[in-house]
């Protein structure tokens, strides 16, 4: 799984060691990396991250699956990754 | 201390790999006294005197075996030669055919075969790729315009038009690709290779085989910026595991003996052949700064010994290329000039 081999630093610093990518998030995207490499399900990182910054469920779910989507765009993350 | 000849001592904006191979082999553990191979008074080697002990013009090697041997001869003569690390593309065939006669006046090299240096032209690629299991762009080869007009309706554009061996133009319509075929094949002749366009990651490996099937190391990196003449001024160290599988497969087919690299670009899970050159890459230095020193490892295969063969290295290393000034005495000049040495 690609997210897994992602090497991240605190500043949202993110390097790919097999294309040799690099991109920049900010600390929501971060926070939704970790969680993805730590193996939560899209679901439980809404969960995890309507608990952290206190938004809605909703809102924070809107928020994954949009970030998703970028990853998804970038080859980083696929619906059916397991 | 071990005499080496070195040559691409041309820094300039398609900068040679001997300045890079000369910098390897002076970190290296084997004490060395190098000697430059310039093939121009100007090539701004023959002005670094803190890494070029000593600098010889060269005859260009389209002007014969003879003259070239003669000249390498006297070389070796005045310096005490024992090892030449040829460069560039055009003098390879004379070193590869010289070899057997270089050998037998003490002088050490450590080669391709003829066989193997053929692999480089574009035509065998698709050959290559397949016993290394990666994939080529789709590829024709084209000798008269009726081919060409075939080849055209076949492909999607953007395709390249390229030499066998040397020089790639891209065109994005049938006119230009017309006019490109004229220049490349008016320039080196046919036939003229007509490819499709892949895009993804350029990524370039290279490594020193064994003759035997093995290596002496591989590095495998991204071209992040690259000059006008697409030559890398940046690049981050990978770690494929496809692409250095399939680089440790070329070295095992074909039994690759010396310095090579393979030029690829990577789109998601397929790997695409683009190019093989039989010697050092002018960035060949990222190599030495991520702890593989190649050129010192391909010097010490020359001379016998067994080189080491560990090539774990990090992958995010960055590699940045720059420009610089000297200011010099004509002194240096002139020796080129009336005595083609320094």
């Amino acid at each position: 799984m690609k997210i897994s081999r992602l090497a991240m630093n605190d500043e949202g610093f993110i390097f790919d060691p097999e294309t040799g990518n690099s991109y920049t998030v900010n600390e929501t995207g971060l926070f939704i990396l970790r969680k993805l490499k730590e193996g939560l399900s899209p679901a439980e990182i809404s969960m995890a991250l309507s608990e952290e910054y206190r938004v809605s469920f909703e809102e924070a779910e809107r928020d994954v699956e949009e970030f998703l989507e970028d990853l998804k765009r970038y080859g980083l993350w696929r619906k059916s990754h397991d | 201390m071990i005499k080496v000849a070195v040559s691409g001592i041309n820094a300039v904006d398609n900068p040679g790999p001997g300045l890079g191979i000369i910098k390897g082999l002076r970190e290296g553990k084997t004490p060395v006294s190098i000697v430059g191979l310039a093939y121009d008074a100007m090539e701004p080697g023959v002005y670094l005197t803190e890494l070029i002990d000593r600098a010889y013009l060269m005859p260009y090697p389209s002007e014969g075996e003879e003259p070239f041997l003669n000249r390498f001869l006297y070389i070796k003569e005045r310096e005490g030669l024992e090892v030449v690390i040829p460069t560039l593309d055009a003098e390879l065939p004379l070193f590869i055919d010289l070899a057997p006669q270089l050998a037998s006046y003490g002088l050490k090299t450590f080669l391709p075969t003829r066989e193997q240096f053929r692999l480089r032209a574009k035509d065998r690629l698709p050959g290559v790729a397949e016993a290394m299991g990666i994939k080529i762009p789709t590829t024709l080869s084209v000798s008269s315009y009726e081919e060409l007009g075939r080849a055209l309706s076949e492909l999607r554009f953007p395709v390249m038009v390229k030499g066998l061996f040397y020089k790639a133009l891209r065109a994005y319509t049938e006119a230009e690709a017309r006019q490109h075929f004229q220049t490349i094949a008016a320039e080196w002749g046919y036939p003229v290779i007509l490819q499709e366009v892949v895009e993804g990651e350029e990524m370039n490996v290279v490594g020193v085989g064994d003759g035997e099937g093995g290596h002496f190391g591989l590095l495998a990196i991204k071209k992040l910026w690259i000059t006008s003449l697409g030559k890398i001024w940046t690049g981050v160290t990978v770690t494929h595991p496809g692409l250095l599988t399939a680089a440790e497969e070329f070295v095992r087919h074909f039994r690759w003996r010396g310095a090579f690299e393979l030029e690829t670009i990577v789109s998601g899970e397929d790997i695409y052949l683009i190019e093989i050159n039989p010697r050092f890459p002018a960035w060949v230095y990222f190599a030495v700064g991520v702890g593989i020193n190649l050129p010192e490892r391909l010097l010490r295969a020359a001379l016998g010994q067994e080189p080491e063969r560990d090539w774990e290295y990090p992958a995010g290393k960055l590699y940045i290329r720059f420009t610089d000034d000297l200011v010099t005495d004509l002194e240096i000049f002139q020796h080129m000039v009336t005595r083609g040495e320094r």
